[in-house]
Formats: structure tokens, C-alpha cells, sequence
């Protein structure tokens, strides 16, 4: 490697550092956030809810998870504008991951609940809660123990997902890594950096996640 | 305290229960006995209502229901009925998200509303009473079974029911931590609460018990005090089982 390209390295680390902490992070923790929400209320619909609701709900998973996340930016990004609703592109990256998080999520929020045993709600039922309070209280606090290691997997995916937006102008990481190998015309070391500093991310947060298991393990072992 | 009439109950083809009427005076042990299958545990969550009985009726203190078939009850019904009976499982079935004082709180904050410091109050005086006040913050599957048992049985008096239905409290347990929950049970007992148990431990029925009922094929076959259906029984099927159970 010559001076230079060591001087190209050295010099853009800052600017996609930043991007990365000032916008990946923030995007991916917003959509994290957003889509958990959507997910239990979709699984809790999936599950209990009326059944023309539960319809809806399974539609809504069909949809988002049979079509290409990058499909479901454009058309929000670059396709509503078209019946008049124009976003920027953080509101529509945040719709387009939280959509997708939730569907997948409500997957996991589903099959969590279903996993606690049915002993749990006759004992909720027995001391005279209603179905509302037993998911609340005693079903839901249980799912979400079993639910955390593959939704921390999901944010995982999340945080190298919001790459995509760069394609809807969004200045995360990597569009930050685009503009620079414009400037320089370095696209492999630049690009190599960028996956780097995703992987030091996906590392750091892999190590997190372990940790909030092992807690959880202590706590919860039956 | 307790009034069952002609209490019916299928699941889908297969009859469980074919009539049962009982009846059990305020402060009284009632012990149900039989071979599996017999519907003894199906009765048991009838009078809960973790079944919903097909026909019938049943009053438990002041909430009476009738049952018919495709009519189901109100979750209002269903809940004032629930709200006059405890539930000890054989499982146990805790809540092992909370400690060992949560599992008796929870209801107390949840369903009835008290205060968090109340029903912390009352919690600990019936961890007191069950002999484990010392484990509150114990976590379930820090305690042994008996322990357990015993937290369970706890949580079940916490909304002061007027009975207790128990569920073979003692089947899922090791040998030598019966004890520990029959003496709280009997202990129940002579302080005069009114309870339902369903036990395969005979000698414990024979002491605890005000009345014996015996069960065959959804059917009461035998019943009476402990000393005529055990001693006395009239029935064949009674003595029959109660034969198998001495060899």
C-alpha cells in the first residue's frame, strides 16, 4: 500500500465513524424499536385478535416478507411521492426497516409465546386474571426471555441492512464510504474499510448479546 | 359453601363427567379419589371453571352458574366464579419470572388492585404461614419442589378464596418432600378452610378428609366419610379399587 492510499485509509476513517455512530446506529436502533412494537402487536393479533384482524395481520407478514427489502424502500422513497406523499430519507428508511422488523419479528414474538407452556396461563386464569392481564403479566415478560436471542440476531442483521438506505440518499456509513471512493477512486480499500468498521459493530453488539443471554439464563433457568 | 348438580362434561365424543352432584358445608375437606381417567381432575377445573362445564349447575359461596351446551359464560361470570376458588396445580405452575414473594403478590396488585405495600404484607404473612418467609426473594428454581409446593399454595390463598382446589398437589414431587406439603395442607385444614383435593395418597385422605368421594368412568361410585368409603365401601367398583390399591 503507498503513502497515499494509507493517507486515503487514515483520513476517511473519521467521516465513516461518524456516519456510522451519527446515522447507522441511530436508524437502526429507531427501526429496532419501532418494528419490536409492531411485531408483538401483530403477533398478539396473529394469535388472539378477531379473526378478519388476524387476516390482516397475516397479510401484512406475506407481503413485507415476500418482497425484497430494497423493493420496499424504492416504492416508499421514490414510488409515494407519485399519490403525493413525498418523505425524506430517514422517515422512509425508518418506515421500510420498522415494517420489516416487525414482520419478521412478530415470527418470533409468535412462536415465543406459543412456547410457554399452558400451565402458565391456567395458573394467570386461576388467580382471577383476565386474558388481557395474563399476556400482560405472566405470558409476555416469559416470551420476551425466550425471544431475545433471535431478535438479537435480527438487530444484528438490522444494523448491516441499513446499508440499503443508502440507495435512498440516506447519508448512513455507507453512502458516506460511496461519496468518499468518488472522491478518491480507492473502491476496494475504501469499501474494505467500510465492511471493517460493520464488522467491528456486528462484533461488539454479537458480544452483547451473549452477555444479555447469559443474564437471562441466570434468572430464568427452569 | 359448595353446590354441584348434575354437572356434565365431554370433549368431543368422549364423556369425562356424567352427573356429578356434591355438596360440601363451609369449612370442610372434601378428598376426590380414583383411578386415571376417572375424571377426577376434569371435576376439579370444572369448579374453576379451567373447564367449562357442558351441563349443570354450580354455586361456590355467593356465585352460582348454569351451564349449557354452546351457551358458554361471560368472562365476567367466569372470572366471579374463578375469584371464589384457589388453584394449587400439580405442576406447580409458578410464574418463575418472579420471585417467590411476586408469584403471592401478584394477583393481590393485578386483580384486586391493592397497594404494592399491602400485598407485600400479606404475602409475607402467607409465605409465614406455608413456612417460607425466608425464601421471598427466591427465585423459583432456586427452591426445591416442596418448596415450590408450598409458594404455590401461598399464592392461591392470596386472594383470601372462599376454597382450595387442589390438583394432585403431591404427584410431581420426590418421595420425601410429600411431607412438607401434606403437613401445610392439613395444617389448612384444622384452621378450617374449605377445600377440594384430588390425591392418589390414600392414608392422607383417610386423615385430612371430612368426605370421601370416589370416582369411576365420570361417575361418583362411592361416597362418604372416610371411615365408611374406605372401611365400608358398598359399591363393588369401590372395592375393587381400593383392593388394588392395598396389594
Amino acid at each position: 500500500m503507498s503513502d497515499r492510499q494509507i493517507q486515503i485509509v487514515l483520513d476517511s476513517l473519521w467521516p465513516l465513524l461518524r456516519a456510522g455512530v451519527l446515522y447507522t446506529i441511530p436508524l437502526t436502533l429507531i427501526s429496532f424499536v419501532l418494528g419490536l412494537i409492531l411485531a408483538i402487536i401483530a403477533a398478539v393479533i396473529r394469535l388472539y385478535a378477531w379473526k378478519p384482524l388476524q387476516a390482516v395481520a397475516q397479510f401484512y407478514v406475506w407481503i413485507i416478507r415476500g418482497t425484497p427489502l430494497l423493493v420496499q424502500l424504492f416504492i416508499v422513497f421514490y414510488g409515494l411521492p407519485s399519490i403525493g406523499v413525498t418523505l425524506d430519507p430517514l422517515p422512509s428508511a425508518i418506515i421500510g426497516f420498522s415494517l420489516s422488523v416487525g414482520a419478521y419479528g412478530s415470527e418470533i414474538v409468535r412462536a415465543s409465546i406459543q412456547s410457554i407452556p399452558k400451565g402458565q396461563w391456567e395458573a394467570a386464569y386461576s388467580i382471577g386474571m383476565t386474558r388481557l392481564q395474563a399476556l400482560r403479566r405472566i405470558i409476555l415478560p416469559q416470551a420476551a426471555r425466550v425471544s431475545v436471542p433471535p431478535l438479537g440476531n435480527s438487530f444484528i442483521s438490522l444494523v448491516k441492512d441499513t446499508s440499503l438506505a443508502a440507495s435512498i440518499l440516506y447519508l448512513e456509513m455507507f453512502r458516506k464510504g460511496q461519496e468518499i471512493v468518488a472522491r478518491t477512486y480507492e473502491p476496494l480499500l475504501i469499501y474494505c474499510e467500510v465492511a471493517v468498521i460493520y464488522l467491528a459493530f456486528s462484533t461488539v453488539l454479537s458480544a452483547l448479546q451473549h452477555m444479555a443471554e447469559r443474564r437471562l439464563g441466570r434468572s430464568s433457568a427452569a | 359453601m359448595i353446590q354441584v348438580r348434575g354437572l356434565h362434561k365431554a370433549f368431543g365424543e368422549q364423556q369425562v363427567l356424567g352427573g356429578i352432584g356434591l355438596e360440601l358445608p363451609k369449612g370442610k375437606v372434601l378428598v376426590i379419589i380414583g383411578p386415571s381417567g376417572s375424571g377426577k381432575t376434569t371435576l376439579l377445573r370444572c369448579l374453576n371453571l379451567l373447564e367449562i362445564p357442558d351441563q349443570g349447575s354450580l354455586r361456590i359461596g355467593g356465585v352460582s352458574l348454569q351451564f349449557q351446551s354452546g351457551a358458554r359464560p361471560s368472562a365476567r361470570e367466569v372470572l366471579s366464579l374463578r375469584k371464589q376458588t384457589g388453584m394449587v396445580f400439580q405442576s406447580f405452575n409458578l410464574f418463575p419470572h418472579m420471585t417467590a414473594l411476586g408469584n403471592v403478590v401478584e394477583a393481590q396488585v393485578t386483580v384486586q388492585k391493592k397497594s404494592k405495600a399491602e400485598a407485600r404484607r400479606r404475602a409475607l404473612e402467607l409465605l409465614e404461614k406455608v413456612g417460607l418467609a425466608d425464601k421471598a426473594r427466591s427465585y423459583p428454581h432456586n427452591l426445591s419442589g416442596g418448596q415450590q409446593q408450598r409458594v404455590a399454595i401461598a399464592r392461591a390463598m392470596a386472594l383470601d378464596p372462599e376454597v382450595l382446589l387442589f390438583d394432585e398437589p403431591t404427584s410431581a414431587l420426590d418421595p420425601e418432600l410429600v411431607g412438607e406439603v401434606l403437613k401445610v395442607i392439613k395444617q389448612l385444614a384444622s384452621e378450617g378452610m374449605t377445600m377440594v383435593i384430588v390425591t392418589h395418597l390414600m392414608k392422607f385422605a383417610a386423615e385430612v378428609a371430612d368426605q370421601v368421594v370416589l370416582m369411576d368412568k365420570g361417575v361418583i361410585v362411592e361416597e362418604g366419610t372416610p371411615e365408611e368409603v374406605f372401611q365400608h365401601p358398598k359399591s363393588e367398583r369401590a372395592v375393587q379399587f381400593l383392593n388394588m390399591l392395598a396389594d
